[in-house]
């Protein structure tokens, strides 16, 4: 049938044609001219032709305006008559041009027109009713780490239970990988709704709509996941634990939006818009972008504030989301499409390795800097140790990613752990080691600048002592032990037990010259014995009294201190007094040598006591 | 656009290096470092002067606050900031750098840096807002362009175009109370008969700064304590502190005046110039310009000073207007005028499409640099106050 009309149309023209023609007769035009009419009867009677067509079109007009006038109509109805539009138009354009033909185009478009309007409303309907939500609240993570700011007033403070933020986020969002943004039932229609707009040339508006709504859908997880929107200016101004608790929702952002949500989002483009080339990269462009650039905004704007060590621990939590979110990243954004937020990626990642490694320098010249103006009372663990110790053990869990971002060019030379080498542990050569001992350097020297603050040099002592020791129990019960290694430990052990021995000596040396005879005892006089059990006594006295007042927190230390202590004057007294038993008399003698040992028992629990002579009189 | 900028810096920053490490006595930096200021002075002139000149001189240049315009000031200004960091801090003693009266004027500054930051961010979501302005205007091209023109054709652009002057009414008005994600939208309602009002997406998508975020404030307030050195000041280092001050001020006006962005209703059409300095006068004037526009742009109640926007609006309404008289076939002379709107229009949308992104880009550019500035002249003050205070 259509070749027929083709033909026939054919034929017609070529007969206008040739009856225009000037070299041809009036005869013969008229002719022409009959032959044309006469074709022309033939396709009114075949009935094909452009009444038919335009008959057609009404048609589907009326079709039209009756599913306009019905609110409940559903996109297929229309998706129906866009099928038999486009068949029309495509018989429209074979038809010669004129004006009858111009007519029925025109006609058939502004029908599409309505059409397409109908569709583009039922897509944003589509988009709105079916969105799937889901429940982020699992992916909700405990960070039971206890925020290590630094503050005089630790004091008190023992050993916290660090725990790094639970990395549990991770897997429960390997599960989250498939979710489904949009209800699966529609997707189809969906899809057939992409098909119709493209092929009519309404893809503009299609993906207009589609950018849109995707976009609106984007933000309101950003409500959900509780990122606020602030200026940089405001958050320079916030307080340290206001921003810790933005980092962690940050965290959780990052990671949820990049791995779970674009990723689904992304899956989504492709099901609908896949058949039409590389529009759906576009569009999963202009959806995600500007959410993704507000999240890295965030991020610099984190970096931008002052790098005060307790914000290392956020910032390394931050670099390894970022780590941890890049494979996905470079899944979702292309570069060729995406080069504006795959610079941003790279540039967020850069600026945070610089912070981190300005951070962690600012950490070690705080405690080279940590001001010493009043001495630590007691002479017990300062809390500064305490800080730096705790500090680096939490740090250490970080340790993969900080062996990457430590500088290598602060090692120290002299720190040479040669010995080290034949120890299985490579731990302790890397550079994250390095930077450790380099901070319990700083560290200790530090400590030596405070203990001078003692006037009384066997406190400087107890006070080295004390830190040392705090130091070395907290690198062997910890996974610090694997940095530091034994050479390290074998060396800090000796130096606790030197400063023990030098406090011993300082302390008791004086009082123990008075249990000593210069001469052989034959010859010692009673006043001299006598004066020498007085001067003992006042001489222990003192020291008690001194003494019982510093501290020596640590159980195992205190107590070998004291039986050190015992050691030597025990039976250095009992002794002198078993020598002189027959010339001393009981008066002079305060106490027995239970009595010291007992005393010395007394000594380095931190509250001061005095001794009475009473106590001896039982 | 200027390809020698990297040529210009270098030889910049050579010249100053050579200089600086020539220079062995303190009194002939003094005379040296005189000589640095006053070129600073004269950079910023010329380029703001040639800025300006650009705009009256040759027609085929960029227009006054086209996007290629922009693009040139953005340069403007990052060349302008090198040198700038160049004539501060190069080869200069920190503690230079933190005694009085710097110590007060430099924080000022950076305080202006930060308010920029925000503002750079905040243009660049009216970046995407202005983006999307694109595709609707694309929408209507795509619809007029081909023949013939038939009433669906029609109607199809005539609400794009609707949506298009809608959103940018918006951008600017009544998104006061619009938050988070409240959008309105306003479909055509089935069984309207006026197909027409086919209603758009209205979302505004430069206002998504933090709440209560204002460009207009922030600009105010970065212009408020804007104050000329006096006397021996005028010699020293708080001038260059000075006019980099004020570049970034104009800059970020002329951003947030071009390019929508949350709240900048009010921005102040009276920035403190100083009308006295020579290098100031071609900021001045162009400066002038622009708040004319902005003043005759805000009585009509439209706003967006960015040439391509203008265009399309005028365009625009052009186009609605012939689409509610529009009656199939139509009268072929105006069809044809017609289409030369619609070609103007796809002119437009293609520049955009070109420059919209490297704009985009620069901004961004200039952002990383600011920060960078920042960074540095923070960590710089930190060295002053370390060297100064007594040792532990």
């Amino acid at each position: 049938m259509e070749e027929d009309q083709h033909m026939v149309a054919a034929a017609q023209h070529i007969l206008k044609a040739l009856a225009s023609s000037k070299t041809v007769s009036h005869e013969m035009r008229k002719t022409l001219l009959d032959l044309e009419i006469q074709l022309s009867t033939i396709n009114e009677r075949k009935g094909s032709g452009i009444k038919q067509l335009e008959r057609k079109l009404k048609c589907l007009e009326d079709k039209v305006m009756s599913l306009e006038k019905n609110d409940s109509v559903i996109s297929s109805e229309y998706l129906k008559l866009v099928g038999e539009i486009q068949t029309l138009q495509q018989k429209f354009d074979s038809l010669n041009e004129n004006w009858k033909q111009k007519e029925l185009v025109q006609k058939s478009n502004e029908i599409l027109q309505v059409v397409m309007l109908r569709l583009e409303e039922e897509l944003v309907q589509i988009l709105v009713n079916h969105k799937q939500y889901f429940e982020v609240d699992y992916m909700s993570f405990n960070s039971n780490r206890v925020d290590l700011v630094y503050d005089e007033s630790f004091g008190s403070v023992e050993d916290e239970r660090i725990n790094k933020v639970s990395r549990s986020i991770d897997d429960s969002l390997s599960e989250a990988s498939n979710i489904d943004l949009v209800n699966p039932s529609v997707v189809e229609d969906l899809k057939s709704i992409a098909k119709a707009m493209f092929g009519s040339n309404y893809q503009h508006e299609f993906c207009h709509v589609f950018i849109s709504s995707r976009r609106d859908a984007l933000d309101e997880y950003f409500v959900i996941l509780e990122i606020e929107r602030l200026s940089i200016e405001n958050m320079l101004k916030m307080e340290w634990q206001s921003l810790n608790r933005m980092i962690k929702k940050w965290i959780r952002a990052m990671k949820f939006i990049v791995q779970a949500y674009l990723v689904g989002e992304k899956r989504l483009c492709k099901q609908i818009l896949g058949d039409f080339g590389s529009v759906y990269q576009y569009c999963f462009s202009e959806i995600s972008r500007s959410s993704v650039l507000h999240l890295l905004n965030f991020g610099e704007a984190i970096a931008m504030g002052t790098h005060t060590p307790e914000k290392l621990f956020c910032l390394l939590d931050m670099y390894e989301a970022l780590e941890h979110v890049a494979v996905d990243k470079d899944f979702l954004f292309i570069e060729e499409i995406d080069s504006f937020v795959t610079r941003e990626f790279h540039n967020l990642q850069r600026i945070i390795v610089e912070t981190i490694k300005s951070t962690f320098l600012s950490f070690r010249n705080a405690i080279a800097t940590n001001p010493s103006k009043k001495c630590f009372p007691c002479g017990g663990v300062h809390p500064l140790t305490k800080y730096v110790m705790n500090y680096i053990n939490a740090l250490v869990e970080y340790g993969d990613s900080l062996d990457l971002l430590v500088d290598e060019t602060s090692i120290d030379p002299s720190d040479s752990n040669d010995e080290n080498n034949y120890e299985n542990s490579t731990l302790s050569c890397s550079p994250l080691a390095c930077n450790l001992r380099l901070i319990t350097t700083t560290l200790e020297s530090n400590l030596c600048n405070k203990s001078k603050l003692y006037n009384d040099v066997a406190l400087q002592h107890i006070f080295m002592m004390n830190n040392i020791h705090y130091m070395v129990q907290k690198v062997k019960s910890s996974n610090l032990c694997n940095f530091f290694g034994d050479l390290w430990l074998r060396r800090h052990v000796g130096m606790f037990q030197h400063y023990a021995r030098s406090y011993e000596k300082v302390s008791w040396s004086s009082v123990l010259s008075f249990l000593r005879d210069e001469s052989l005892s034959n010859c010692v006089t009673e006043r001299k014995i006598k004066k020498k059990c007085k001067d003992f006594s006042a001489a222990f006295g003192e020291v008690y009294k001194t003494q019982t007042g510093w501290s020596v927190p640590d159980k195992e230390l205190r107590e070998d201190l004291q039986i050190s202590v015992s050691q030597k004057v025990i039976p250095a007294y009992r002794s002198y007094t078993g020598r002189h038993t027959s010339k001393i008399d009981e008066k002079w003698i305060k106490y027995t040598v239970d009595d010291l040992q007992c005393y010395i028992l007394d000594l380095f629990l931190g509250s001061s006591k005095s001794l009475h002579h009473s106590h001896h009189r039982k | 656009m200027p390809a020698t900028t990297e040529n210009n810096q270098g030889s910049f920053l050579g010249r100053i290096s050579i200089r600086r490490n020539q220079v062995m006595s303190m009194d002939g930096s003094h005379d040296q470092e005189l000589e640095d200021l006053e070129l600073f002075q004269k950079h910023v002139g010329d380029r703001f002067s040639e800025l300006l000149s650009s705009t009256t001189d040759d027609p085929s240049n960029d227009a006054l606050l086209s996007i290629g315009w922009l693009r040139r000031l953005l340069d403007e200004l990052l060349c302008c900031e090198a040198e700038f960091k160049a004539v501060v801090m190069m080869g200069r003693d920190p503690s230079q750098i933190a005694k009085p009266p710097l110590d007060r004027l430099l924080p000022e500054l950076l305080d202006r840096v930060v308010k920029s930051l925000d503002i750079c961010n905040a243009v660049t979501l009216g970046i995407d807002a202005v983006r999307n302005l694109q595709r609707l205007a694309e929408i209507a091209v795509a619809a007029l362009e081909p023949r013939p023109m038939g009433d669906g054709q029609v109607r199809r652009a005539k609400k794009a175009l609707n949506s298009l002057v809608a959103a940018m009414m918006h951008e600017d008005r009544d998104c006061g109370s619009s938050k988070g994600t409240e959008r309105s939208r306003s479909f055509g309602r089935r069984g309207n008969a006026n197909k027409d009002r086919g209603g758009g997406t209205f979302r505004s998508l430069s206002w998504t700064m933090a709440r209560n975020w204002s460009a207009a404030k922030q600009i105010h307030a970065m212009s408020s304590n804007l104050a000329a050195p006096r006397g021996a000041e005028a010699t020293g280092l708080p001038s260059p502190i000075y006019i980099m001050s004020t570049v970034l001020v104009f800059v970020m006006w002329t951003l947030a005046a071009a390019i929508p962005c949350q709240e900048r209703n009010g921005l102040g059409t009276h920035l403190p110039f100083p009308r006295q300095l020579s290098w100031a006068q071609p900021m001045i004037s162009l400066q002038e310009k622009m708040a004319e526009e902005w003043k005759k742009k805000e009585k009509k109640g439209s706003v967006g000073l960015l040439e391509e926007m203008q265009k399309i609006e005028k365009v625009g309404q052009l186009l609605i207007d012939f689409a509610e008289s529009f009656q199939f076939p139509g009268e072929s002379e105006r069809l044809e005028e017609i289409r030369g709107h619609v070609e103007e229009l796809a002119d437009i949308c293609r520049k955009m499409d070109e420059g919209l992104e490297p704009l985009q880009l620069q901004i961004r550019e200039v952002f990383h640099r600011l920060v960078r500035t920042r960074s540095e002249f923070l960590h710089v003050l930190d060295q002053a106050v370390k060297l100064s205070a007594p040792t532990v």
